[in-house]
């Protein structure tokens, strides 16, 4: 699998002079507030409710007839280690992104360690089929785009319920945009371009299974639920990135 | 630091059964985590839904030493006043069995995990803080934030962030619709039902 490079530092000019200068200092981390029950309710901004329900339904009736029968081959067919080598090879690409975005919330070590994750992964882990670099305890990093414009101070704006994408906002959904333009993948011919990102999302899907039961058991309003999840986890990767965790 | 090595002389001093009541919040949390961790392995792997083995191990680790009432109250936020000490019951109890079958279908992931404790930080008192740990295993490691209150005389904890994500939160935002749209009896209501299903 070879991918074109050529458009990536094109894209990612781009992307960035689509954005502005506006490089705010991060704000000062809020002190650690107490826990939970000393906070006040979180305010979900969700204007647009309504609609986001709508399709988070056909995302329910999209994954019962497409997604979950596609992961149950795809998980059925193919055994664990290739599976996993999967995985890593599009985690390999995703390390260059999660580097890219450490660097620009001036996490430079960070940046370095995924920076030298792809190096180790391309090479010694023959093309980022092996993720050796974790064996030789660079952990794997966290974070996109949506998690930089965070840091920045760029607030979450409404919540947003994409088709087939998933639950997002709309800073994430810019992030999102961000990322695809930034894509290699992007540039690729319709045919491999689409295979490669759907075979991505079918192997992404298939190791959120069990999240995804854990929401569809515990949940009385699978939808609240969802979005509180959702919300809560993006708030705590970007306090943890203004805090330089 | 100190604290920690006088508290392991301490321990060796008294024996292995140092009792629940008399360990700090790390100790605790270390104890829970590791137990729970152990008890998991030593299960064959375990197919998806409700395994009443795993529910055991959460009963036997967690129960004790989790506070359901706090918890209760917590979910339920300002609205725990606008409810009868009678309804504030059901509610800690259909809530807790939830909670623990939650907890159940959660504990499988942790099969091949080791916990590792990374600080601990005041709330703003000495009698509450939050453990914050992280379990270590194969792939990139998952934090688990533990928050406990000493305010009964022994450590129990009220809250777990998982990844920053606290199952309590996202239950509170579920409890305060349910309270606006059909009162407190809609959300004992829906606890039932789920609890049944």
């Amino acid at each position: 699998m070879t991918l074109s490079l050529k458009h990536l530092p094109l894209a990612l000019l781009v992307s960035f002079a689509l954005l502005g200068a506006p490089v705010q200092a991060a704000k000062k981390p809020a002190p650690a507030t107490a826990a939970a029950q000393a906070e006040p309710e979180p305010a979900i901004l969700d204007p647009f409710e309504p609609l986001n329900r709508g399709v988070f339904m056909f995302n329910e009736a999209f994954d019962a007839v497409i997604t979950t029968p596609v992961k149950f081959l795809y998980t059925n067919l193919l055994p664990e280690p290739v599976r996993r080598g999967i995985g890593n090879v599009f985690g390999n690409l995703d390390d260059v992104y999660i580097g890219v975005n450490h660097g620009l919330q001036g996490r430079g070590n960070l940046a370095g360690n995924d920076f030298s994750r792809v190096l180790i992964n391309t090479s010694l882990g023959l093309g980022g089929l092996f993720d050796v670099a974790s064996d030789m305890g660079l952990a794997k990093g966290k974070g996109d785009y949506g998690v930089t414009l965070g840091v920045w101070g760029v607030g979450p704006g409404p919540y947003l319920v994409l088709p087939v994408l998933g639950v997002s906002t709309l800073r994430d959904t810019v992030g999102r945009g961000l990322r695809i333009a930034s894509d290699p993948r992007t540039y690729l011919e319709p045919i491999p371009s689409y295979s490669l990102t759907g075979a991505e999302y079918v192997h992404v899907r298939s190791t959120n299974s069990a999240t995804e039961d854990l929401i569809s058991s515990s949940s009385l309003d699978k939808y609240r639920f969802t979005r509180s999840l959702f919300l809560q986890r993006r708030d705590a990767l970007i306090s943890a990135a203004k805090q330089g965790n | 630091m100190r604290n920690t090595i006088a508290l392991l002389l301490l321990s060796l001093f008294v024996g292995a059964s140092v009792p629940a009541l008399a360990a700090g919040p790390e100790d605790l949390v270390k104890a829970m985590a590791s137990e729970v961790t152990a008890s998991v392995r030593s299960l064959p792997p375990a197919s998806n839904g409700v395994n009443p083995q795993l529910t055991a191990i959460i009963e036997r680790e967690l129960v004790p030493r989790f506070d359901f009432g706090r918890i209760s109250q917590i979910a339920m936020g300002r609205n725990w006043l606008k409810a009868s000490p009678s309804e504030q019951k059901q509610i800690t109890t259909e809530f807790s069995h939830l909670l623990i079958r939650t907890y159940s279908n959660a504990i499988n992931n942790l099969r091949d995990m080791d916990v590792a404790v990374r600080s601990t930080r005041s709330n703003g008192s000495d009698s509450d803080v939050t453990v914050r740990t992280q379990m270590v295993g194969r792939g990139s490691p998952t934090s688990i934030d533990y928050s406990l209150s000493n305010a009964t005389g022994s450590w129990k904890v009220y809250d777990v962030q998982v990844e920053g994500i606290s199952l309590v939160a996202a239950y509170r935002d579920e409890f305060t619709a349910l309270v606006s749209s059909d009162g407190v009896p809609g959300v004992i209501a829906a606890l039932k039902k789920k609890n049944t299903k």
